[in-house]
């Protein structure tokens, strides 16, 4: 359980950098989705159950649904009409 | 843009042209200067224009040095701070003192919840949740505010193409995302409800069981289109839905008030399932109200 | 050294993420990036809380048949960032809202050519 811990902090760390770093958009907020998951399993590793379902629910889901409607609306979406 | 505005209009005229920000001070002596301050050197346009342009570009070399050596001496200092914090996962810690070994012991009898998280949140401090919801019902009326189209504020060719939009994704709709959803939605409602109605005996309530249920509306309305999620949730029922949850919420406060405001007495039976299903209501309308801004700028 | 970290490794990652969340919050220039950012931040001191309650070897704080016999974690830290998931995700949502009405009235997200442009059209 503890070398889990340790992957999952470190992976945090990883995303963390990386997120900002990409150089797509799109890849950025696909990396913070990431980030969110293992946030929640790390949460339910703290033995926090509640905050592990909402986070799912709220970092990995809604959150990155506004991301993407948020880069469609700017065009920063390959594939989408741009006028 | 500037009306004139003069002590004789009436409040509302003036507060309006408050809200408008084109108010002018009754008294403009106090503060509009008489006369400027004469100006020998006027500098020309291509003078002025480059002097803007040098102190831009001198912002910007040396913003980010500035703002590298903030975020490390904060980054450093807090490091130490944390460094000579109790240890992690200690029961002795400071933070495990009376209150939390109160919660725990009295808090399924007091509240009537196993869960100590929803007793605490609903039942001990049922106020900062209420302050809660009532952001979050803020949130959304800001969000409209930013993205809500009217006529106002939208021209021909964005509602064209938001037309067109629509009429291409109704014609070439996602077969993998309709069968998926198709299969996933009932489970998603199912399990929302189940966490939304058993906050007091498992991981759950209204936070966590709102989210779930939010993100079901959401991923019906993405795979099925807007005209059949508007069958069930058009803005009527949207906004009569949102500000339900909230006045039951209040209600049930004000009874809480009445009886002392001494946590929520267990002879009250329902009474934190009622609060749960007031908060999930909430919040499940907030999220799908963000996403119906953000995707159509309607609801 | 190493063990004060190994010992208090949530908090230090916690200390890690907040930075990079307050690097990139003041030096990226995109907008949404900066979002990010925040975002993280908001990550890192969720993270730093709920840590602080936990107890090692504790259970979640669920009072069933079980009466006070196991060790349960403190759950004073898991209601207040519970709530606090949930504000975050709104602010999220405004200042993407707010990023929205940006881009339509500059027509760009990157910092220095909305500096520009909104100066261009001040002059």
């Amino acid at each position: 359980m503890i070398v889990l811990e340790y992957i999952l902090l470190i992976g945090l760390i990883v995303c963390a950098i990386a997120a900002p770093l990409c150089k797509r958009l799109l890849a950025a907020v696909i990396v913070y989705m990431a980030f969110s998951l293992m946030m929640a399993v790390l949460w339910s590793l703290l033995q926090s159950p509640d905050l592990a379902i909402t986070e799912a629910a709220v970092g990995a889901g809604v959150t990155s649904i506004l991301f993407f409607l948020t880069l469609k609306k700017v065009h920063a979406l390959k594939g989408t009409h741009d006028e | 843009m500037s009306k004139k505005i003069d002590e004789t209009s009436g409040w509302l005229q003036r507060f309006a042209a408050w809200v408008d920000g084109d108010r002018e001070p009754p008294d403009r002596t106090l503060l509009v200067m008489e006369r400027r301050p004469h100006r020998d050197f006027r500098p020309t346009e291509e003078e002025f224009e480059r002097r803007e342009k040098d102190r831009l570009r001198k912002f910007f070399n040396w913003y980010p040095i500035a703002a590298t050596v903030i975020c490390v001496v904060m980054a450093a200092i807090l490091l130490t701070t944390v460094m000579n914090m109790p240890g992690f996962g200690d029961e002795d810690n400071p933070i495990n003192n009376e209150v939390s070994e109160r919660y725990l012991e009295h808090g399924a009898e007091e509240t009537g919840s196993e869960n100590v998280v929803t007793a605490m949140i609903i039942g001990y401090r049922g106020f900062d949740t209420l302050g809660e919801s009532c952001v979050l019902f803020l949130a959304v009326a800001a969000v409209m505010i930013l993205l809500l189209r009217d006529e106002k504020n939208t021209t021909g060719r964005e509602l064209h193409q938001l037309e067109r939009e629509e009429a291409g994704a109704r014609e070439h709709a996602d077969l993998i995302l309709q069968q998926v959803a198709k299969v996933l939605t009932p489970f998603i409602f199912l399990f929302a409800i189940y966490v939304l109605l058993n906050g007091e005996t498992s991981p759950g309530g209204g936070f966590s069981g709102g989210t779930i249920l939010g993100a079901g509306v959401i991923l019906f309305s993405a795979a099925f289109g807007v005209q059949r999620t508007q069958r069930f949730m058009n803005r009527r029922t949207y906004s009569v839905v949102r500000t339900f949850g909230l006045m039951l919420y209040a209600v049930l406060y004000g009874i809480y008030i009445f009886i002392g405001a001494n946590g929520l007495p267990n002879h009250l039976a329902g009474m934190i399932l009622l609060i749960d299903l007031a908060v999930g209501l909430v919040v499940a309308c907030t999220m799908y109200g963000f996403y119906a801004l953000f995707s159509r700028g309607e609801i | 050294m190493l063990s004060d970290i190994i010992q208090n490794r949530y908090a230090v990652t916690a200390v890690i993420l907040f930075g990079i969340g307050f690097t990139n919050l003041m030096l990226q220039q995109n907008l949404l990036r900066k979002v990010i950012g925040f975002n993280i931040m908001d990550s890192a001191i969720f993270m730093l809380l709920a840590s602080l309650g936990y107890i090692d070897g504790g259970v979640a704080p669920i009072v069933g048949d079980r009466g006070f016999d196991p060790l349960y974690i403190n759950p004073i830290p898991s209601g207040l960032v519970l709530t606090g998931i949930v504000v975050s995700v709104s602010i999220t949502a405004f200042s993407l809202a707010l990023i929205q009405r940006i881009y339509r009235r500059y027509g760009t997200i990157e910092m220095r050519e909305l500096l520009d442009r909104a100066k261009k059209e001040d002059d």
